[in-house]
């Protein structure tokens, strides 16, 4: 392996969350030359990530202006410059490619540059999404049923690198320079030297997806009341209107950075922070890479489980409420999760995190019953995970997370299976029904392999291919009826339409390879959900003819 | 006066060089009842029509200065061909033959004063230098031209309108050329003239032009629901007026959406003056096809001011009065068929059984039909339409109850029946009328359908459709049932007369024809701010300009028309088969990129 190409085009954060894996690969393979490819303005983001050997930098804002007339001449100008870059970027025989883009547009670019090995958001030939890489279509699948959302982000990213152990953090090498800038900024700001300082990350992407003011107020009251604390606000600056509000009842307490510091500057404030209260932001994943504690608000459409710190304890505070997740593209008109996250409740976890008092934190989870509380850690086998404070006991969707996990780590990875934490036999008797069903596809399967061999029967051969289709829109009925079963069938479909080729004969072979592995997929989730012996329920009545709703 | 026959022989020789036709009608004509004038200078100069055409003082200086100003206004263009107006005597085609290098025609119908200027100077230079345009100008002579520069000959063109309107044609017709107008057109909300408006779009479209179809029969519906409030005309009324002015508020917003040349309205669209002043303001041109009858349908007046063209379907004293009331151009255009929709058919047996029929009728139950079909209820008469009830005895011969037939329903009834009638409608005459003027559409899309009819005389039908030869026509409904009954008995006349027909309809009579015609006159109007509009860059433009690269190549694969943009070229792509090439893939990336990141900041 000669030269890897790392692609991530969209926000800072997640240029942060490819870091362990452009670690890992490094570790992996460590002559490789090691390239990143960025938008423009994060260029020093990736340039502070260890084992970079270079960054190359595409500079969408520029390409964008040559669009935005969308005159003749500017569109031929910009098809010049792609195809410069594309000619440029063709020509240093890159080895391995990898898409962390999530956008068709990164498929295409992935295309042109060909090489032999690109996985990531890819397209086909023709222009088709294309999800080759079994982990991305675990996650491409996870993003569409979230509450099953086995794994972090970050792991994904790993694997699709095959970085499967690697790093357990992330990571930003904050330059010098950055430093002396903070350290002047904090001086000029007047912070007491030796006072706690919290940070306080303000902005989201978009307001509803914001915690309110007037808890950051509340919490910052409490807090300096208990350790005299100073509070620094960061965000952009479109979250200046909240710092002006924030900064105005504070007063003195309050350092505004908002808006003040570069990327690099943000990283070397946050590690002189000793904790950062955040919603699901770019910041959260600097304060991880930069070693600060976070204490990390989930609610709407943020998991825990998906998009959490991905660093060992950490603490996540996540509003378990009815109607959670939501959708990223909602608007909710009563966000009264971001209530349930109660300011006093967030002051208990900064005080309890800040003194590493993971009994103080259990003691607290108990008495916020609405919230859970999470600590960030790694399992076994190095993959991220979140453990429940306060002993309580997990629910059907805790349970069913839990089971999938380990189902996944079973077939991608080998692992060993355990049972689930709690025994859900209505959802085990829905798999065996998929189970039931895949078997009986894998059948048909095999009717359509052996016309295709024959090659006489068109006619038969037809009626075939359409009884097996038949059986499939049954089997994604089920998925769409039964929560338990979502994931497993979304993944069986992802597979189901990436199968690619002319000859009708591999074709149904692949296709009956993909109904064999759901069958044993499902039995096997199943069988964690229930273990053998236990007296098993029928499925309920109405069964797969039901409408779906 | 042997001074004189020199100049003339000598000059003929040189004109028949080139155009034999010409020298030999002007050997053929009288010169001018004026005579040449000599000047101090020597050089004579001449009154026509009272009109003096060069300097008294020195002809061959004013034609230098007047070389000099059209010089600049053909400015640097390789490809400008001079059109001068007006021969004169020639001394201002010398200069400008003199000043400038490019090719020069010049347009002049007048025989009488062409032999007296060859007669009065020796023009063999201007004339080896110069190309005479022929008359009727044609389509292949202009488009020859490069881009044509209409030099006005000022003298010349006061002289008599014929050298204006010509030279607005010929500057119409160039600033057409290679442009793609944005055109949005307004169909009425119901009614015969409401396919009109998608037959026009369509012409329009494959004119080469953008065109949006605004179809507002969605809105029938609520027009017609508005007696549901009160029973009271008056109150009513006012109802129905504020319902139009909502329209009129619809179609401004589609007017700030596309940003349009021009706005095509057919008959009954919902545009009041108001919102015809709004869309006037806005710098958008605004024509208005008027089908119908102007004595029936009078609301044309209150709307025409707010017109920058004006097209009906009838002629004379209508379009006098309409030109009276308004600042607005305006023309004849007769109505036309689509030939993509009116055309033969191939019908199952089941669907001539079922639609055909000896003799039918399509088409609303007006008074003077009800009873002029009646003689002909013994002959097996089918009546297609809405609007029978209360008729009568020829009720008895309406299919589906009176439902409103469908377009497609329509060509397959036209194609099934053997004779088809067409009587034009009147609410005050019993039978034909006798002064009927304008022609239906029905006759153009009977005809081009290739279905045989009998239409009445109307005053305007001869010179579109040669009655008896091209189509058959009655004057009287009294002689219809022996028409059918002989037209019944002769399929071989009526598949001759059906035939010739449609060859007429398809070379003259269509929605493109029309809309070519229309555009021309827009044109020729406006020639100045259409020419000026920057055009838009198409997919051939583009692929000529890339030459023989990759993009290039994908360029030339689309329609030629495509507008060069990432929506316009992307599109073509996203519906094809096969795998992406380069240039390809680089087009979708952009087009990506531009939804992800570019879109939302465009204002």
């Amino acid at each position: 392996m000669r030269k890897i190409l790392v692609v991530n085009l969209t926000r800072f954060g997640d240029l942060l969350q490819t870091s362990p894996t452009i670690v890992g690969l490094r570790e992996n393979h460590p002559d490789a030359e090691l390239v990143a490819l960025v938008e423009r303005n994060f260029a020093d983001v990736a340039r502070g990530l260890p084992a970079v050997d270079r960054v190359w930098e595409l500079d969408l804002d520029r390409l964008g202006r040559m669009l935005i007339g969308e005159t003749g001449d500017g569109l031929r100008a910009a098809y010049r410059l792609v195809d410069d870059t594309v000619k440029a970027l063709r020509d240093e025989r890159f080895d391995l490619a990898l898409n962390y883009s999530s956008s068709k547009m990164s498929a295409v670019l992935l295309r042109l540059i060909g090489a032999p090995d690109t996985r990531g958001w890819t397209m086909s030939a023709d222009g088709h999404r294309l999800i080759a890489h079994p982990w991305s279509r675990l996650f491409a699948a996870s993003c569409l049923h979230r509450r099953q959302a086995p794994f972090n982000l970050v792991d994904y990213y790993k694997r699709v690198a095959g970085v499967a152990a690697g790093p357990e953090r992330l990571f930003f090498e904050v330059p010098a320079d950055a430093r002396r800038w903070a350290a002047d900024f904090l001086a000029g700001a007047g912070a007491p030297p030796g006072a706690p300082l919290v940070a306080f990350q303000l902005g989201a992407s978009r307001p509803v997806r914001r915690w309110p003011a007037a808890h950051f107020v509340a919490l910052a009251r409490a807090l300096h009341a208990a350790i005299g604390a100073r509070f620094l606000l960061c965000g952009g600056g479109g979250d200046r209107p909240v710092a002006n509000e924030i900064a105005a009842a504070l007063g003195s307490l309050a350092i505004d950075a908002c808006g003040r510091s570069s990327i690099a500057g943000l990283g070397a404030l946050l590690e002189r922070a000793d904790v950062l209260v955040t919603g699901d932001t770019g910041p959260m994943h600097m304060a991880v890479a930069v070693g600060t504690p976070v204490v990390a608000l989930f609610f709407g459409p943020a998991l825990p489980f998906d998009t959490g710190p991905y660093a060992a304890d950490h603490v996540c505070l996540h509003a378990e409420v009815a109607c959670a997740p939501c959708d990223h593209n909602v608007t909710c008109l009563e966000p009264f999760c971001r209530d349930t996250l109660a300011p006093a409740a967030v002051a208990e976890a900064v005080l309890a995190r800040r003194a590493g008092d993971w009994q103080a934190l259990a003691a607290a989870a108990a008495r916020w019953p609405a919230i859970a509380w999470y600590r960030t850690g790694f399992d076994a086998e190095g993959l991220a995970d979140v453990s429940l404070l306060g002993a309580r006991p997990p629910g059907r969707a805790e349970g069913l997370r839990r089971a999938y996990r380990a189902l996944w780590k079973a077939v991608l990875e080998g692992t060993a299976p355990r049972p689930a934490s709690a025994a859900l036999p209505r959802d085990a008797a829905v798999l065996r029904e998929v189970a039931r069903l895949a078997a009986e596809g894998a059948g048909r399967a095999l009717g359509v392999e052996a016309l295709a061999a024959d090659a006489c029967d068109l006619e038969a051969l037809e009626v075939a291919a359409r009884r097996l289709e038949e059986l499939d829109a049954r089997l994604f009925r089920l998925g769409a009826m039964h929560e338990a079963a979502a994931l497993l069938v979304q993944v069986f479909r992802f597979e189901t339409e990436n199968l690619e080729g002319e000859d009708v004969g591999a074709l149904a072979r692949a296709t009956r390879v993909v109904h064999e592995e759901l069958a044993a997929r499902a039995r096997l989730l199943a069988e964690m959900l229930e273990p053998a012996g236990a007296v098993r329920p029928a499925l309920p009545q109405g069964g797969d003819h039901a409408s779906v709703g | 006066m042997s001074h004189l026959s020199t100049h003339l022989e000598e000059n003929l020789r040189a004109l028949a060089a080139r155009h034999p036709r010409l020298a030999a009608e002007i050997a053929a004509a009288a010169p001018l009842p004026s005579l040449p004038e000599p000047t101090p200078a020597g050089d004579p100069t001449l009154t026509a029509d009272g009109v003096l055409l060069h300097s008294r003082h020195d002809p061959r200086r004013e034609a230098a200065r007047w070389a000099e100003a059209q010089r600049e206004r053909l400015g640097e263009r390789a490809d400008a061909t001079a059109v001068v107006l007006g021969l004169g005597l020639g001394y201002h085609l010398e200069a400008l033959a003199a000043a400038w290098p490019g090719p020069i025609v010049v347009v002049e119908s007048d025989r009488a004063l062409w032999r007296t200027a060859l007669a009065a100077r020796d023009l063999r230079a201007v004339l080896a230098r110069v190309t005479v345009a022929e008359e009727p100008l044609a389509e292949e002579a202009i488009d020859a031209w490069g881009v044509p520069v209409v030099l006005p000959h000022a003298p010349s063109v006061l002289r008599g309108q014929g050298l204006r309107a010509l030279g607005e044609s010929i500057a119409g017709r160039a600033a057409l050329r290679g442009l793609r107008l944005r055109i949005l057109v307004v169909s009425p909300l119901a009614g015969g003239s409401h396919p009109m408006a998608g037959h026009c779009a369509r012409a329009l479209t494959e004119l080469g032009h953008a065109v949006r179809l605004l179809d507002l029969s969605p809105f029938a519906r609520g027009m017609e629901a508005i007696p549901g409030f009160t029973p009271r005309r008056a109150a009513r009324g006012a109802v129905e007026q504020a319902y139009m002015r909502f329209l009129g508020s619809g179609v401004l917003a589609a007017v700030e959406a596309e940003k349009p040349d021009l706005v095509l309205a057919l008959a009954q669209a919902p545009l009041d003056a108001a919102v015809l002043a709004e869309i006037g303001r806005r710098g958008v041109l605004r024509a208005f096809w008027f089908v119908e009858d102007h004595r029936l349908l009078t609301y044309w007046q209150n709307v025409i001011g707010e017109y920058d063209y004006f097209f009906a379907i009838q002629q004379g004293a209508f379009l006098d009065e309409a030109a009276g009331r308004s600042a607005a151009r305006v023309a004849y255009l007769p109505c036309a068929a689509d030939p993509a929709v009116h055309r033969p058919l191939a019908l199952t047996a089941a669907e001539r059984a079922a639609l055909g029929a000896p003799v039918a009728f399509l088409g609303a139950g007006y008074r003077n039909r009800r009873i002029a079909f009646r003689p002909l209820l013994d002959l097996g008469l089918k009546i297609w339409g809405t609007e029978w009830a209360g008729a009568g005895q020829v009720e008895a011969a309406v299919q589906r109850d009176g439902a409103r037939i469908s377009t497609e329903d329509s060509v397959r009834i036209f194609n099934a029946t053997r004779v088809n009638l067409n009587l034009h409608s009147s609410t005050y005459v019993d039978g034909v009328d006798p002064r009927g003027d304008f022609v239906n559409p029905r006759t153009f899309e009977l005809a081009a359908a290739g279905a045989f009819q009998l239409v009445d005389r109307r005053t305007l039908l001869p010179p579109l459709l040669r009655p008896d030869e091209e189509v058959a026509t009655f004057t009287d409904a009294a002689e219809l049932h022996d028409l059918v009954r002989h037209y019944l008995a002769h399929p071989e006349e009526r598949a001759w007369l059906a035939a010739t027909g449609r060859t007429r309809v398809l070379a003259e009579h269509t929605y493109r024809h029309r809309m070519q015609r229309l555009l021309e006159t827009i044109a020729a109007g406006d020639h100045e701010r259409l020419g000026a509009r920057p055009r838009e860059e198409t997919a051939a433009d583009a692929a000529r300009r890339e030459g023989d690269t990759p993009l290039g190549a994908v360029l030339r694969r689309l329609s030629p028309a495509t507008p060069f943009t990432l929506d316009g070229v992307v599109q073509g792509l996203l519906h094809r088969t096969g795998d992406l090439s380069d240039p390809e893939a680089i087009l979708l990336f952009l087009h990506q990129f531009d939804e992800l990141y570019v879109r939302e900041q465009r204002a």
